[in-house]
């Protein structure tokens, strides 16, 4: 059966996550990764008022850990992850460090991006995550990452993750199009969590699905239900394992619910743009209690293990928040340097050492002419 | 005898030696592999290098632009082209929302070192969508080079310098230049940004030409100079990063300031230009300076209106005098 957000609720209780074939200790993993995303985010969204420290838009991602937790488990470090601004589960996926998430959205110096970036913008490039705000542009980029590795014959896998909204853009069906055509290496995770903003997927498009409509374009796609971890990490696993051996592209369309407001933790209600009920069965279907019920069921998860987990957890927010809070703003305003390199070593090599364009070193307010 | 080559062949050359230096060189663009291949600037490439990295690519300008963006986080260095810059269009959130950025962006860790060659049409009717030149647009924009190149010489080794070079870079390329012949070495060189050149010395009246224009000027410049008018012509060859020096010392030197740009009059790289002038030497100047540009309209197609719309020679030779006056 086709899932809906027009019908998911219907499910009331979700009861089909199966255990079977997934290691103890993979499950516990799973746990244990959504749990440290989810005190992070929850951190973060208190911290953020009255503080007013984290100076930048957060898109939160609370009630949507499962898809970054069974992703991280399956990337490789030279695999290339591209978000949208709901940036922090894929930045968690992706394993770049967490202190300078922190650090970024504190504006500071240490933060991955030098505190030029934000939330909405963050990049680590040196464990190759990339995001960006504009929605859709990333999804085309990461078509040219998995173009790359095609090209290469690596067997790195191209991510990009994105929710509904962004398949509203041109840019998206592009995209679809030239992956599906050129079968590259690129997974498309696709949160759909019903709402863009305020906005039902219904008002904006004439079905609430994407995988049945990128299907034509030759991109493989599966649903399922983004709140049941195990299969995710299953589902995803096999698609990786796919794409490592040339059979993509692939797309994997999550069904999901935000918890919090679109951005920030302002409450934007007053718009009701919600349906009745829909809250509450997310809730009860809460990623991490629905596993957590199967491990404890299955004797995994114990009251002392839980505790563990939370103090370790516990213990990471508060060194994450005590570097942000440390580490110094950046006071760097070197602007041309910022935007433009200036060294060109693979020209020297090739073609010799030349002497700089003299223009170079009359960016804007550096310039050295005159005087007349 | 020195060696002549066309602009159009200078371009396939530099692309070519590019090729032949890096394994990283990829060309993509909509009928690159193509024999007649833009303009014969990639003729023969796919049978020399092969379709992985002479691919066509299909009619998704804006697809196309990031995936070279992509494939250059990859470590590969590719070469887009754009049969008409109106058509490029369609990829400017590509460009103005991530190309640009990316360094920036990743606080100068990561680096997307993309060529986007795009051409602009002029003449034969091309009308009001294949004729449009925004270098403006580009040049407006940080963490983007803009080169102009007006020369044979100057097209090879800017797009060698593009391609090998750490910064992503525009390239417009005007297509009335194509098929005009310079002395150009056949031995793989660079012509840095940010360097403007003096293609006339003179003493009267400095003309800085953009592009086409740069061939104007000078014939402009052999018209005054029967006249015993003798004008220097620079040349700026690129606009991001642009030599404002030299345009300076050479408007210092004469006094007088024409700058002749094949593109809309308002908003545009003449009027950055005169306003570098006017910053630095505004009151050396004898005369006020004079633009030579596109009036503010769309192109017309009828051959009864492109010459009142292009502007020629004599327009310059008209501007050189007001100044004088
Ligand atoms: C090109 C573009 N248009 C509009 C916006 C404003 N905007 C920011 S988030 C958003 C909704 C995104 O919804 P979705 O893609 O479903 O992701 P979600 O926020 O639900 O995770 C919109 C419209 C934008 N960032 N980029
Ligand atoms: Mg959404």
């Amino acid at each position: 059966m086709e899932l809906s957000h027009r019908t998911i609720t219907q499910i009331g209780h979700y009861r089909d996550m199966d255990l079977t074939g997934t290691a103890p200790d993979t499950l516990l993993k799973l746990y244990f990764q959504m749990l440290r995303l989810r005190r992070t985010e929850e951190a973060l969204h208190q911290e953020y008022h009255p503080a007013d420290e984290m100076r930048c838009p957060i898109h939160f991602c609370i009630g949507q850990e499962a898809i970054p937790a069974a992703l991280s488990l399956h990337v490789r470090p030279d695999d290339f992850i591209f978000s949208h601004h709901r940036s922090h589960g894929y930045y968690f996926a992706k394993g770049s460090p967490l202190r300078e998430l922190f650090a970024e959205i504190y504006g500071k110096a240490t933060g991955a991006s030098g505190g030029k970036a934000g939330s909405q913008d963050i990049s680590h490039s040196d464990t190759n995550f990339y995001s960006g705000a504009i929605l859709a542009g990333a999804v085309s980029i990461a078509v040219g990452a998995a173009f790359g590795f095609k090209h290469k014959r690596t067997k790195q896998v191209s991510i990009s993750g994105f929710g509904e909204g962004c398949t509203d853009e041109g840019a998206f069906w592009e995209a679809m199009n030239y992956a599906g055509k050129q079968k590259l290496p690129v997974l498309f995770v696709c949160e759909n969590n019903r709402y863009a903003t305020f906005s039902d997927q219904l008002k904006r498009q004439a079905d609430d699905n994407v995988s049945a409509r990128v299907r034509p374009f030759g991109v493989r796609a599966t649903q399922i239900f983004g709140n049941d971890t195990v299969l995710a990490h299953r589902t995803i696993g096999a698609e990786i394992e796919r794409l490592r051996n040339g059979d993509g592209p692939a797309l994997i369309e999550a069904y999901t619910y935000r918890w919090n407001s679109h951005v920030g933790p302002e409450d934007d209600s007053a718009n009701a743009y919600r349906q009745p009920g829909e809250m509450e069965f997310w809730k009860a279907n809460c990623p991490i209690v629905l596993l957590g019920e199967k491990l404890r069921a299955a004797g995994l998860l114990t009251d002392a293990l839980s505790a563990r987990y939370e103090a370790e957890v516990a213990a990471e927010v508060a060194a994450n928040f005590k570097f942000a809070k440390e580490s110094p703003f950046p006071t760097d305003t070197h602007w041309r340097q910022m935007n433009y390199a200036d060294a060109s070593p693979l020209a020297d090599r090739l073609l010799g050492v030349a002497t700089r364009g003299a223009g170079f070193d009359q960016y804007q307010d550096e310039a050295k002419l005159g005087p007349y | 005898m020195s060696r002549q080559l066309s602009y159009a062949k200078a371009i396939l050359e530099a692309t070519d030696q590019a090729m032949g230096l890096s394994p990283d060189v990829i060309v993509l663009g909509q009928l690159v592999d193509t024999q007649s291949g833009i303009f014969g600037t990639t003729t023969g490439l796919v049978k020399k290098y092969g379709p992985e990295r002479v691919q066509d690519f299909p009619v998704s300008e804006n697809l196309m632009t990031a995936t070279a963006m992509g494939a250059a986080l990859t470590g590969l260095r590719p070469v887009l082209c754009h049969q008409r810059l109106d058509f490029m269009v369609y990829s400017l959130d590509a460009i103005v929302n991530w190309l640009g950025l990316w360094r920036f962006k990743s606080n100068m860790k990561s680096a997307m070192p993309v060529t986007i060659r795009t051409i602009v049409g002029k003449g034969w009717g091309q009308g009001p969508q294949h004729s449009k030149n925004l270098q403006a647009w580009f040049a407006h924009i940080p963490g983007i080079q803009v080169a102009v190149p007006a020369t044979a010489y100057d097209a090879k080794g800017l797009m060698l310098e593009a391609i090998l070079g750490e910064t992503p870079t525009i390239f417009v390329e005007g297509r009335g230049l194509y098929s005009m012949t310079d002395e150009v070495p056949e031995q793989p060189y660079r012509v840095r940004f940010g360097q403007a050149v003096v293609r006339r010395e003179g003493k009267d009246a400095t003309v800085v030409a953009i592009g086409l224009m740069v061939p104007l000027a000078l014939r402009a410049a052999a018209l005054l100079d029967k006249e015993g008018i003798s004008i220097e012509v620079v040349d700026p060859r690129t606009l991001s990063p642009l030599d404002r020096k030299t345009i300076c010392d050479s408007a210092f030197k004469t006094r007088r300031l024409v700058v002749a740009d094949g593109t809309w009059h308002s908003f545009g790289a003449a009027g950055e230009i005169v306003t570098s002038v006017v910053e630095n030497l505004g009151d050396k100047l004898k005369s006020k300076p004079v633009r030579v540009t596109l009036p503010d309209s769309h192109t017309p197609m009828s051959s009864a209106l492109e010459p009142k719309y292009y502007p020629d020679e004599n327009d310059i030779v008209a501007a050189v005098r007001q100044t004088l006056k």
